[in-house]
C-alpha cells in the first residue's frame, strides 16, 4: 500500500468514529482530494466536510474558534508552506487556548510538507520544527507504518490542538512497514530496533535514511539502535542517551533545512552525559539551501560510514583477540 | 419599550460610564501595569449587545473591551481586580486588560491582535452549526480591522457556510492616531456586504434603547436565515485631550486610543459632550436631567462603596 493510500485510510476510519466533527480545507472533497489524501472522506451524519475558500489564516482561527466550541475540526492543508499564512493564530490565539482545560474540543493541523524537491523558490519549506517551536505546538511527523497508525488514532481526535506532518516526498511511495520496539508516552520518540553498535537517531522525516543506514550495517555484520524523533518540542531524551552510552556511536540524522534544530538539543544533551567513540552527524550543509528548483533530498555516504564503523568495530574485535 | 426597562437600561449606561471613570482615576495614579484602552463613548453598544444575548450566546472581543466586560460581569470589582492581576480577578489575574475574557458570562475570547478574533468567532459559529445549537455568536470588531485579510475572509466563510453570526464594527473613524482619510482609501461597508450577500444594517444614533429592540430583531433574523450580520455603529471614543507644542500653543488634539485620559476626572462632569456623540447626552432625551443625575449619583456611590 502507498505511504498515501495508508494514511487516508487512517484517517477515513478516524473520522468515521467521530462524533461532532467538522473536516475542513481546501479541495479536499473535490478533484484529486489533496492528492489522495482525502479521497473516499465520509463523516457521520451531522457531522461535516468543508472545501473552503483560500484563507489560511481564518481557517487556523476557524479551527481553534470550532475546539473551543467543543467540536472536533481537522484542517487538512495543501502544502505546510501555506501554514506561513496561519502564524498569527497558531501563535496568539493559541497562547489563550492553551491556558485553559481542553475539554472535549479538539483541533488537527494536518499538513503536507512538500519535501519533493524541484517545486521552486517558495515551495521549499519543510521546516516543521519551527512551527511547532514558535508556540512550543505539540507536533508530530509521520513516516511508516507504526508511527501512522500511532499518532493518528491517539491524536487525530484527541482534545487540544496538534500539528501532524507528513511528506510528499512518500506519498506515491510505497510505505514502510515497521515494527515498533517501544513508543514514548507522548508519542515522541520511537524505537525500531535494538542493537549493539551503533545508534541511528532520526529526525524530522529522516527515518528512511535511517533505514537504510541499518540495512547497510547489517550487511557487514553491525546491528544499531534505530530510533526516530517525529515531535520537535518538547522530547525527554533520557532513553537515547541510555543508548549512545551502551553503544558508544551516534549517527544523527536530521533532514530539516531549518538553523533551529530539535537534534541541536540532543547533542547539548550528548556532550554532558556521553562518552562516543565515534560520532556521524548528517544534516543538511548550509550552502545546501539553495533557492532554485533543486532535488532536495539528502545525499548520504553510506559506504563511508558503514566502512568506518566496520573497521572500528573490527579493530576493537582484534584487540580483544590479542 | 416599559419606562422600568428603559431605567434599567439607563443605569446601565451610566454604570459602563462612572466605572470607566473610576478606573481612569487610578489609572493616572498609576495603579496598573497592564495596558488598559477605555470605551468612554461606546457605552450603548456594550449595554445592547449584553442586553440580547440569551442563553449560550457567545461574545467575542478585542482589546478595547472594557465596556463589554463590564456590561457582561454586571460589577466593577471582578474587572478592576484582573487589572491589578489579582487572583480574585475576573480571570484570576491571568488575562489582565486586553485579552479579558469571562467564559461565564459568555465572554470567550479576546484578542489584542488586530482582526485575530474574527477568524475564532468564525469557528465557534461553524461549531453551533455542528452542534445544532440555536445561539449566536457576536463579535466586535473596529474600523481599523476591517482593513485587515482576515475580515474579509471571515465573511466569505461566514457566508459559504450558512453561519449565523452578528458582526459589530465600531467605527471610531481612528486607528492609533490616524483617522481613516489619512490611512486608507473609504470603504463602503453597505456595498461591501452586499457585494457577498450578506446583510448590513448601520447604527448612528447613539440610542441604547433603539440598539437593543433592533439588534434583537438582527439576532433573531440570522439565526432563522442561518446567516451573518454586519452592524457597522458609528460612535466617537471619548476622553480626547490636547498637547500644547510650539506648533499648536492653542493645544493639538489628541484622540484618545489607550492609558489614562488625563481630562477626565470623577470629580468631574460625567457627560463630556452635549451631543449625540455622548451616550449619557442622549438619555436626557428620555429622562429628566434630575433623573439621570440621581441615578448617577447612586450609581457613582454604590461602585465606591464596591471598590473601595
Amino acid at each position: 500500500m502507498k505511504y498515501v493510500e495508508y494514511i487516508n485510510k487512517l484517517i477515513k476510519d478516524e473520522v468515521l468514529r467521530a462524533d461532532r466533527m467538522v473536516i475542513f480545507g481546501q479541495n479536499i472533497n473535490a478533484g484529486s482530494c489533496l492528492s489522495g489524501l482525502t479521497k473516499n472522506l465520509k463523516v457521520k451524519k451531522g457531522n461535516l466536510i468543508i472545501n473552503t475558500p483560500n484563507c489560511e489564516n481564518s481557517l487556523v482561527g476557524i479551527g481553534f474558534g470550532a475546539m473551543m466550541n467543543g467540536v472536533s475540526a481537522a484542517f487538512m492543508m495543501k502544502q505546510q508552506d501555506f501554514l506561513l499564512l496561519g502564524i498569527d493564530q497558531l501563535v496568539n490565539t493559541y497562547n489563550i487556548i492553551r491556558q485553559r482545560s481542553a475539554g472535549e474540543g479538539s483541533f488537527t493541523i494536518m499538513t503536507i510538507i512538500v519535501d519533493n524537491g524541484y517545486e521552486g523558490p517558495q515551495s521549499r519549506l519543510n521546516h516543521f520544527g519551527d512551527f511547532c517551536s514558535i508556540a512550543g505546538i505539540q507536533g508530530f511527523t509521520i513516516t511508516n507504518t507504526a508511527d501512522a497508525k500511532e499518532i493518528i488514532s491517539s491524536q487525530f481526535n484527541a482534545p487540544g490542538f496538534r500539528i501532524i506532518g507528513i511528506s510528499q516526498r512518500l506519498f506515491k511511495q510505497e510505505i514502510m512497514e515497521m515494527n515498533v520496539l517501544s513508543v514514548s508516552p507522548d508519542r515522541s520518540v520511537f524505537q525500531y530496533a535494538q542493537g549493539k553498535q551503533a545508534t541511528i537517531i532520526c529526525f524530522n522525516l529522516s527515518l528512511p535514511y535511517g533505514v537504510v543506514m541499518a540495512g547497510r550495517l547489517k550487511e557487514k555484520g553491525l546491528s544499531a539502535s534505530l530510533f526516530s524523533v517525529n515531535s520537535p518540542v518538547p522530547v525527554n531524551w533520557d532513553e537515547l542517551v541510555h543508548d549512545i552510552n551502551k553503544t558508544g556511536t551516534l549517527i544523527l540524522i536530521d533532514d530539516l533545512k531549518s538553523r533551529n534544530l530539535a537534534s541541536d538539543n540532543l547533542l547539548v544533551k550528548v556532550l554532558g552525559h556521553c562518552t562516543l567513540k565515534q560520532k556521524f552527524i548528517i544534516r543538511r550543509r548550509p550552502e545546501e539551501n539553495v533557492f532554485s528548483p533543486h532535488h532536495d533530498q539528502m545525499v548520504i555516504d553510506y559506504d563511508h560510514i558503514v566502512g568506518q564503523l566496520a573497521t572500528e568495530w573490527q579493530g576493537g574485535l582484534k584487540s580483544a583477540e590479542i | 419599550m416599559e419606562h422600568q426597562d428603559k431605567i434599567k437600561i439607563a443605569q446601565e449606561v451610566l454604570r459602563l460610564r462612572l466605572s470607566q471613570i473610576l478606573v481612569n482615576d487610578r489609572y493616572k495614579k498609576g495603579d496598573f501595569k497592564v495596558p488598559i484602552h477605555l470605551a468612554l463613548g461606546h457605552e450603548a453598544i456594550a449595554v445592547a449587545v449584553s442586553a440580547i444575548m440569551e442563553g449560550k450566546d457567545q461574545l467575542v472581543l478585542t482589546h478595547r473591551n472594557i465596556h463589554y466586560n463590564l456590561a457582561r460581569a454586571g460589577s466593577l470589582k471582578g474587572e478592576l481586580d484582573e487589572y491589578y492581576l489579582k487572583p480574585q480577578g475576573l480571570a484570576r489575574g491571568l488575562l489582565g486588560s486586553m485579552n479579558l475574557d469571562n467564559d461565564n458570562r459568555g465572554v470567550v475570547y479576546s484578542s489584542s491582535i488586530l482582526g485575530n478574533n474574527l477568524p475564532v468567532a468564525a469557528g465557534l459559529s461553524l461549531g453551533n452549526k455542528v452542534k445544532s445549537q440555536e445561539s449566536i455568536v457576536i463579535v466586535v470588531t473596529g474600523d481599523g480591522a476591517i482593513e485587515e485579510g482576515s475580515f474579509y475572509e471571515s465573511l466569505v466563510f461566514l457566508k459559504s457556510n450558512g453561519l449565523s453570526e452578528l458582526i459589530i464594527i465600531e467605527n471610531n473613524q481612528w486607528s492609533l492616531a490616524t483617522r481613516i482619510e489619512e490611512r486608507r482609501c473609504p470603504i463602503d461597508l453597505a456595498k461591501f456586504a452586499d457585494s457577498l450577500g450578506v446583510r448590513y444594517e448601520i447604527f448612528s444614533s447613539n440610542n441604547p434603547f433603539e440598539y437593543i429592540s433592533k439588534l434583537a430583531d438582527y439576532r433573531q433574523w440570522s439565526l432563522s436565515n442561518k446567516a451573518p450580520v454586519c452592524v457597522e455603529v458609528q460612535l466617537t471614543t471619548l476622553g480626547h485631550w490636547r498637547m500644547k507644542t510650539d506648533g499648536y500653543p492653542e493645544g493639538k488634539f489628541i484622540n484618545y486610543h489607550a492609558g489614562p485620559a488625563p481630562d477626565v476626572d470623577s470629580q468631574k462632569d460625567y457627560i463630556f459632550t452635549s451631543t449625540k456623540e455622548d451616550v449619557v447626552f442622549v438619555l436626557r432625551e428620555h429622562f429628566k436631567k434630575e433623573e439621570i443625575e440621581a441615578m448617577a449619583d447612586r450609581i457613582l456611590s454604590q461602585l465606591q462603596k464596591e471598590i473601595a
